[in-house]
């Protein structure tokens, strides 16, 4: 790796740490106005009913309630990501499709009086039947969730790519398994919170969110306001995973109690609020079918995932696609077919996720191992068989332009002794691997790319203004190292205003792994605009070339004779003077191809750049209650050039966490529409002494396109961690798992199996 | 989720504290270290008028070696009382269920007594109002049914605390006090065997002192957990052994634990009680792990932790 740099690629203290770790960084629910409001939301506890009537009256007597409203105060607008999947409508009037689904909500004085107040709301239901099995839901005759989808279908995403029943006749070895997932709690540790204050015409919005241009539009929708109206203003996030990415129903229940009271309004939701009613993981049912050659190299495969969506259609036709890309991102498959289909079952909406889909891959991933062992092969030899290199094409052509694949393979075996302790484990004891890629970034849209506005101060500092999104991985870190490297001045001179509808520009937010890739190039973009300005009156004012300039530590100097130099600061006042103050833009798009479509054309061009990444895992099992320890972990990763490769170790740490480590203890589970857990006592987060020794390996295939060579960093770790997990099961006990999490009653089935296989 | 209002007592003594219990109709609950309470109050499922906080009283503070027995006051924390040094020497099997309790910051604010008197647990009733209110009530709300077991006539909430059964095993007493006087019990008469109700005590009446009785033992205590910390049991197996008998204690499924004598160590079948336990043992679909698994761990966690206390022992 080229080492010239200053500050990007530097272990740095990042720029929000400080605040964070003291408790003075402040969160939604922190937020005080003058005479705020306290709202309450009434939820309902039937999993399907029709809704007969609302009765706010008597709630709006109580002493110290300010407003109460329900669906009938909407204006019945339905939200849906895409225009095909427009079919929630936040506040129902027709009918309820899940326990915990919002109903009626009151703000008063004070939480006491709210939730005094929801006890007097009267509602009249009309009882359906429901249906909570995705199968079942499917099927003639199960109860209809939404007149809309026919048996319940709310996606069907179709892929066929070549001839696949042809290679699958053709092939040497064919295999197919079918695996199940329970759904996963997004467990961020912020309840979801938002506060609205309506004055003056304008509503402005604080909650956590991953792109706030796409709420303040979906709230401007929903309430029939203009858009320059609704401003979504910045504030801290504690954790995202994939929920926070849409409007929320909070969202609008806020905005309607802030208009009616004309006061700001805050909700805060409990903890299992947070868990019933925000947004769940779908629950997985893959089956892979796979055909290779006698040499290993897969020739096909077929594909049929079922996912429990739960209520409504989120961002349905993702969800039920990005399992698929990143594995064909991975992976070199001539013949592909893929049904992906998602269905309505009366349980809470279903979002993505960062873990998503780990039915689907880790299923891939140990059945691979299982054929690889049948042809005389192993993990490491197939995968680097197979694996996607530099300039190759995906089976649904999107060109994969970097690619350190076959690095993190290596260098995660080499590390771990891989191939000699998979072929003959010890007794209890077993390795497994897991890989895939991650697009960085996907089409959507005009929002597709990002801009970037800096302006350089008097004191030679600089204003970076960005509608970049942080939610707790370090993005805003990242943009301010990306400025302090380019503009030579140090990070602490760099003011960040960013995710503000108002004063930002669009971006794509922080919910397609695209802030590295397409947020920091338009930083990076705006600020060698900048730098330009400055080189251009310092290499005047010193008498050298602009070439030779070099901009480093507050100073600009000739690189020939470094006793040529000035402050950065003499030069910002200079173009003061001269009338034309030090101000830039710069943007970047990046090179998608936009005809492309989740479900009418799947294929074309994902994204500009993919990530790799490869982990291994080492299990220890107890043979006679089934429990896994995990002692040893090891992840390779190729995101690029780290620009601060201790965010991103802090990533894959935290991916091995709440991937792998989630995947012997992680799930939601139900009592007919009633989640059980949702709660952190019983929804089993692993805790620091269930967490391995870590090893975490960057491996930086230097982007040609990204900032700095940069790309992607940690979620490649996240959608591979439990393959890891589930391989080194198989590896240790010889069979397959067929159900996620891999809890010790799971595990203790697998190895009984194979106690009745052997006799 | 925030407490609802209720009157804050604090007692000086032990009088004092059944003084406030009887002036406040029956609708006060004592306080200890809270771990157990106020979550409860916080799901409302416990509601009461006034809160008696009995932290203030030195006298269960204490713990004291006094010839024959170990005193210890129901207040010593749970961390206190693993660091004490006889415990360790002299009741492994104790000392191994205090370090498996939750986690070492939750050890430092419960008390050995709020731990013997946590109320039982299920998934379906450690629950806020509103998720109570949409289920309907079970039996341990005051209901007509269980929501588990759909036609059963008992509640199969389960007792949870690691440390009784540890106390079990080294035939532990506890020293009540209440309006009527004071009494002393063998711990496992402190259990009603109800899970609507799972403790004898009187209403007002405080667990004051835990005796065990003082004579070296080896022991050891196994727990099934999903995670290492934190968690409560989904099975607990407490085995103390002392001169050639033991007792072995499982809990964590049902509303009370399961005692077992172990006669003659020496010659001990170890299969014996594990197998009776697993027949006696009656888990529900009300935890985390399936009731037929938990049912499998009783065998192989009693095996284990009999076979640890003997291997000691020897």
């Amino acid at each position: 790796m080229k080492d010239d740099l200053n500050i990007v690629g530097k272990r740095v203290v990042r720029s929000d740490s400080l605040a964070k770790v003291t408790g003075r960084a402040r969160y939604t629910a922190d937020l005080k106005f003058p005479n705020m409001l306290a709202a309450k939301v009434l939820r309902s506890p039937f999993p399907h009913a029709r809704i007969l009537g609302i009765d706010l009256t008597r709630a709006l007597k109580v002493p110290g309630v300010k407003a109460a409203i329900s669906g009938f105060d909407t204006y019945g607008v339905k939200w849906g990501v895409f225009r095909y999947t427009q079919d929630h409508s936040m506040l129902p009037t027709d009918k309820v499709r899940y326990v915990g689904e919002d109903v009626a909500a009151v703000a008063a004085v004070d939480e006491e009086t709210a939730m005094e107040a929801l006890s007097y709301i009267k509602v009249d239901y009309e009882l359906l039947s429901a249906v909570f099995d995705p199968v079942e839901s499917m099927s003639e005759g199960a109860p209809q969730i939404h007149e809309a989808y026919k048996n319940n279908i709310n996606i069907h995403v179709h892929i066929d790519v070549g001839e696949v029943d042809k290679a699958m006749k053709d092939a040497y070895l064919v295999r197919e398994d079918t695996f199940k997932a329970a759904g996963e709690a997004y467990a961020m540790m912020e309840p979801y919170a938002v506060v609205a204050s309506y004055a003056n015409g304008f509503l402005d919005l604080w909650m956590p969110n991953a792109g706030p241009h796409v709420r303040a539009k979906a709230l401007s929708n929903l309430l029939k306001m203009p858009l320059n109206k609704v401003r979504v203003r910045h504030i801290n996030s504690g954790g995202a995973f994939g929920d926070r990415s849409e409007v929320s129903p909070g969202d609008l229940v806020a905005s309607l109690l802030s208009i009616k009271a004309g006061k700001p309004v805050k909700l805060v939701l409990s903890r299992e609020e947070n868990a019933t009613s925000t947004r769940q993981v779908h629950d997985l049912i893959a089956t892979v079918k796979t055909g290779m050659k006698k040499s290993g190299v897969i020739v096909a495969k077929d594909y049929r995932v079922i996912y429990d969506g739960g209520a409504y259609s989120s961002t349905g036709p993702i969800a039920t696609s990005i399992p698929f890309y990143v594995y064909e991102e991975c992976y070199r498959f001539p013949n592909v077919r893929y049904n992906g289909y998602r269905v309505f079952t009366n349980k809470c909406i279903r979002g993505m996720y960062g873990c998503h889909g780990r039915a689907f891959l880790a299923g891939n991933e140990a059945q691979m191992d299982l054929m690889a062992r049948e042809l005389g092969m192993d993990p490491v030899e197939i995968r680097l068989k197979n694996g996607l290199t530099s300039g190759e094409m995906t089976a649904t052509q999107s060109r994969i332009s970097s690619c350190g694949l076959a690095q993190t393979i290596t260098t995660a075996s080499k590390k771990t002794d891989f191939k000699k302790r998979w072929v003959k484990p010890e007794k209890g004891k077993g390795i497994g691997m897991g890989c895939i890629a991650i697009m960085c970034g996907f089409p959507m849209g005009f929002r597709s790319g990002s801009s970037c506005y800096v302006k350089m101060n008097d004191d030679g500092q600089a204003t970076l203004v960005t509608g970049l999104v942080d939610n707790g991985q370090g993005n805003e870190s990242m943009v301010i190292q990306v400025a302090s490297e380019i503009l030579g001045i140090p990070m602490e001179d760099i003011n960040l205003i960013n995710a503000d509808t108002e004063t930002t520009n669009l971006d794509p937010g922080a919910y397609s792994q695209a802030a590295a890739f397409v947020g920091a190039n338009a930083v990076r973009i705006a600020c060698e605009n900048a730098r330009k300005r400055i080189v251009s009156i310092a290499a005047e004012k010193l008498g050298v070339e602009e070439g030779d300039i070099v901009l480093k530590n507050r100073l600009a100097f000739s690189g020939k004779t470094p006793d040529k130099k000035m402050p950065i600061s003499w030069v910002i006042r200079e173009a003061f003077f001269r009338g034309d103050p030090i101000v830039a833009t710069g943007t970047y798009f990046p090179n998608i191809d936009f005809e492309r479509e989740w479900v009418s054309r799947p294929w074309g061009q994902m994204a500009g750049t993919f990530s790799f990444g490869t982990s291994v895992a080492e299990v220890s099992i107890d043979n006679e209650t089934g429990k896994i320890t995990v002692p040893h972990f090891t992840a390779a990763h190729d995101c690029g050039r780290p620009i601060n490769p201790m965010v991103v170790e802090g990533q894959m740490e935290g991916s091995i966490q709440q991937a792998g480590i989630a995947t012997i203890m992680e799930e939601n589970l139900w009592n007919g529409g009633f989640l059980l857990n949702p709660d952190l006592l019983e929804y089993k987060v692993p805790l620091a002494c269930d967490m391995p020794d870590i090893e975490t390996i960057i491996v930086s295939s230097m982007d040609p396109e990204g900032p700095f060579g940069a790309k992607e960093g940690g979620l490649t770790i996240r959608m591979n961690a439990y393959s890891a997990i589930a391989c080194a099961v198989a590896n240790a006990t010889g069979n397959l798992f067929t159900e996620l999490p891999l809890t010790p009653d799971r595990v203790l089935n697998i190895l009984e199996r194979k106690k009745v296989a052997k006799k | 989720m925030i407490l609802p209002k209720f009157d804050y007592k604090k007692a000086e003594d032990i009088a004092s504290a059944i003084a406030l219990y009887e002036s406040s109709k029956g609708q006060a609950r004592y306080l200890a270290g809270g771990t157990d309470l106020i979550p409860l109050v916080k799901l409302r499922l416990s509601t009461p008028a006034a809160i008696i906080d009995l932290k203030g009283i030195k006298q269960l503070k204490t713990i004291l070696s006094e010839g024959r027995r170990l005193r210890i006051g129901a207040n010593v924390t749970l961390f206190e009382l693993k660091n004490h040094a006889m415990v360790k020497e002299y009741f492994p099997a104790l000392y191994e269920s205090l370090d498996a309790t939750s986690c070492e910051t939750l050890q430092m604010r419960g008390t050995i007594g709020g731990n013997l008197l946590q109320n039982t647990r299920c998934l379906l009733y450690n629950k806020s109002l509103a998720w109570r209110k949409a289920r309907g009530f079970c039996y341990k709300m005051g209901g007509e049914t269980c929501n588990v077991v759909p036609k059963a006539k008992a509640c199969f909430s389960n007792y949870c605390s690691d440390n009784a059964l540890s106390l079990l095993s080294l035939s532990a007493s506890v020293k009540i006090a209440g309006p009527h006087g004071e009494r002393k019990i063998k711990l496992e008469k402190i259990f009603s065997g109800d899970g609507r109700n799972p403790f004898t005590l009187e209403p007002g009446e405080i667990l004051t002192e835990i005796h065990i009785p003082l004579k070296r033992s080896r022991g050891a205590y196994e727990k099934l957990r999903v995670r290492n910390s934190i968690d409560y049991p989904l099975l607990g197996v407490a085995v103390s052994v002392n001169n050639k008998k033991g007792r072995v204690c499982v809990g964590g499924i049902g509303p009370a634990p399961l005692i077992y004598d172990l006669k003659d160590v020496e010659g001990a079948s170890v299969k014996e009680p594990a197998q009776k336990a697993r027949q006696e043992a009656k888990p529900v679909s009300n935890t985390t792990l399936s009731p037929a698994y938990r049912k499998k761990m009783v065998d192989v966690l009693t095996q284990r932790a009999i076979k640890r206390a003997i291997k000691e022992a020897k």
